[in-house]
């Protein structure tokens, strides 16, 4: 008999993640969110002169992704937290004693559905762009168009990850309101405090979230001086790492 | 039988005993465990007593694994909490009624559990019925009233069939049918072989459920003796438990005058 292991655990998560509401408002939200502002951003730009150009058209409609983040690493955290708020850590931790097992099977469920809704919203503000823009001189943006799909594509990555911080800041302070907080500074502080930096804002800015999102991830090309899109999200999953890393070693050592 | 399956096959060689050896919790300066060495039996119903404050849910909460020991073990079938490879299926427990996300329905709370011990969908349906939850198991466990929450505690307990039952004052807010129905099933539960240990502050309750009691005041072990000894001094129960915790209590109010 070989015992528990993360399979059951992931199974476990699966069905916690799917049978709240929480969940699925929240992902609603995302995938509304930036649909609407692929809407909005469309018809603005309808009767705009001069005419708008493809990447202003896709830039733009991808921006939703800052309510989308805040949306999804809400829900990264509510998959941690709302077990510590109600109680339920503590029949999840009897059921599996070993607590990092569950920290890995909160990251791959956590994680796998915030990329599916993630890359849903990201093309939700595309089509929502796109539509609002038929029958006008604007010209298309195509999926087949390797520059778009890459910015959709990792605009959805980039949602992933910050839903994966979320589950790491949620393991570290354990409090909904407080995790929540937490994670809406991470996103807005580094960004108004880059001001500070003055002539060196874009060394400092590359590795700022909210300013990769909209300046090197979800845009068809990366403002000189930041990191491509690839390696932005790759530093989101990296800084989802750290978090998740710590909360791994405070869960060992505190009382659950 | 109350669970509804055959013998608990997790519950093979070794007896399913719960083992306390020098049991010792401090949180600053103040001991909530103090050298706890207990052997809760088989078979019977152990009653865990002890005033407010006196360490019984800390000592719970240090067997299932969810507190650490500053010093000494508790051993389930012969082995740490952590070490065992199916725990819902070892050792069932209630800790607090009501730790449900208010949102989530009983049966996906269940079958959330069920998962991750690999314990079949069927077991989940079993013990709904068990404790009378089938109707409302669809229902968000926000809606229950605190007698289903705590039915809702005991099929979560039930849920692994398992040898070892470790329950947290369950009888907390029930009305008299919902007491009498823990009663029985902790009795039958035990009179199947398993081990059942029952923490509670009711000593009345405990005397018409428990044979054996293990008291406990300010963490330490004040007597480990059945219901029929405690009284053999021509005590009731009550002023018994009385005398033993007098030295023991942290709060006391005084009469009115």
């Amino acid at each position: 008999m070989s015992g528990y292991g993360f399979r059951h655990a992931a199974r476990m998560e699966r069905i916690k993640l799917t049978s709240v509401r929480s969940t699925w408002w929240l992902a609603t939200a995302a995938v509304l969110s930036m649909a609407a502002a692929g809407v909005g951003v469309g018809i603005g730009y309808r009767a705009h002169t001069p005419v708008a150009t493809t990447a202003q058209i896709l830039n733009n409609s991808l921006s939703g992704a800052i309510l989308a983040q805040l949306l999804l690493g809400a829900l990264g955290v509510l998959a941690v937290t709302g077990e510590y708020g109600t109680g339920t850590i503590r029949s999840t931790f009897a059921a599996v004693p070993r607590r990092r097992t569950v920290l890995a099977a909160k990251v791959a469920v956590g994680g796998g559905a915030a990329l599916v809704v993630g890359l849903l919203a990201s093309v939700a503000g595309y089509l929502g762009g796109q539509l609002a823009i038929r029958g006008t001189a604007i010209p298309a943006a195509s999926l087949g168009d390797p520059q778009i799909l890459r910015a959709v594509l990792l605009t959805g990555g980039y949602l992933a990850a910050a839903a994966l911080i979320g589950v790491g800041v949620g393991t570290v302070v354990r409090h909904s309101g407080a995790a929540i907080g937490t994670l809406f500074a991470l996103v807005f502080v580094p960004s108004f405090a880059i001001g500070l930096f003055g002539e060196d804002g874009i060394a400092v800015g590359r590795f700022v979230p909210l300013l990769m999102l909209l300046n090197s991830v979800a845009v068809t090309t990366p403002t000189p001086g930041l990191f491509a899109g690839w390696i932005s999200v790759l530093l989101m999953c990296g800084y989802a790492t750290v978090a998740i890393l710590c909360g791994g070693v405070l869960l060992r050592r505190r009382d659950a | 039988m109350v669970s509804g399956l055959p013998r608990p096959s997790a519950v093979p060689s070794v007896d399913p005993v719960i083992e306390l050896r020098e049991l010792t919790r401090r949180y600053g300066n103040r001991t909530a465990v103090d050298r706890l060495t207990v052997r809760v039996q088989p078979g019977v119903v152990t009653g865990f007593l002890g005033p407010n404050g006196s360490g019984k849910s800390t000592t719970m909460r240090m067997i299932l694994g969810l507190d650490a020991p500053d010093h000494g073990e508790a051993l389930v079938d012969g082995v740490r909490y952590a070490d065992l490879s199916w725990p819902l299926r070892a050792v069932g427990a209630l800790l607090d009624a009501g730790a449900f996300h208010p949102g989530r329905s009983g049966r996906a709370h269940l079958a959330a559990l069920a998962a991750s011990n690999d314990i079949p969908g069927a077991r989940v349906e079993r013990v709904l019925r068990v404790v009378g939850l089938s109707d409302v198991a669809d229902r968000r466990a926000g809606t229950y009233s605190l007698g289903m929450r705590q039915r809702l505690g005991i099929a979560v307990a039930l849920l692994g069939d398992p040898g070892v039952l470790l329950l947290d004052e369950p009888v907390n807010g029930l009305d008299p049918e919902g007491i009498r129905w823990i009663r029985d099933l902790l009795r039958g539960l035990a009179a199947e072989g398993r081990t059942v240990f029952v923490s509670s502050h009711l000593i009345a309750e405990m005397a018409l459920t428990a044979d054996r009691l293990v008291v406990i005041g300010r963490g330490r072990l004040l007597a480990e003796t059945t219901v029929a000894e405690l009284v053999a001094g021509g005590d009731n129960l009550e002023d018994a438990f009385l005398r033993l915790t007098s030295q023991v209590t942290d709060h006391r109010g005084t009469d009115v005058s």
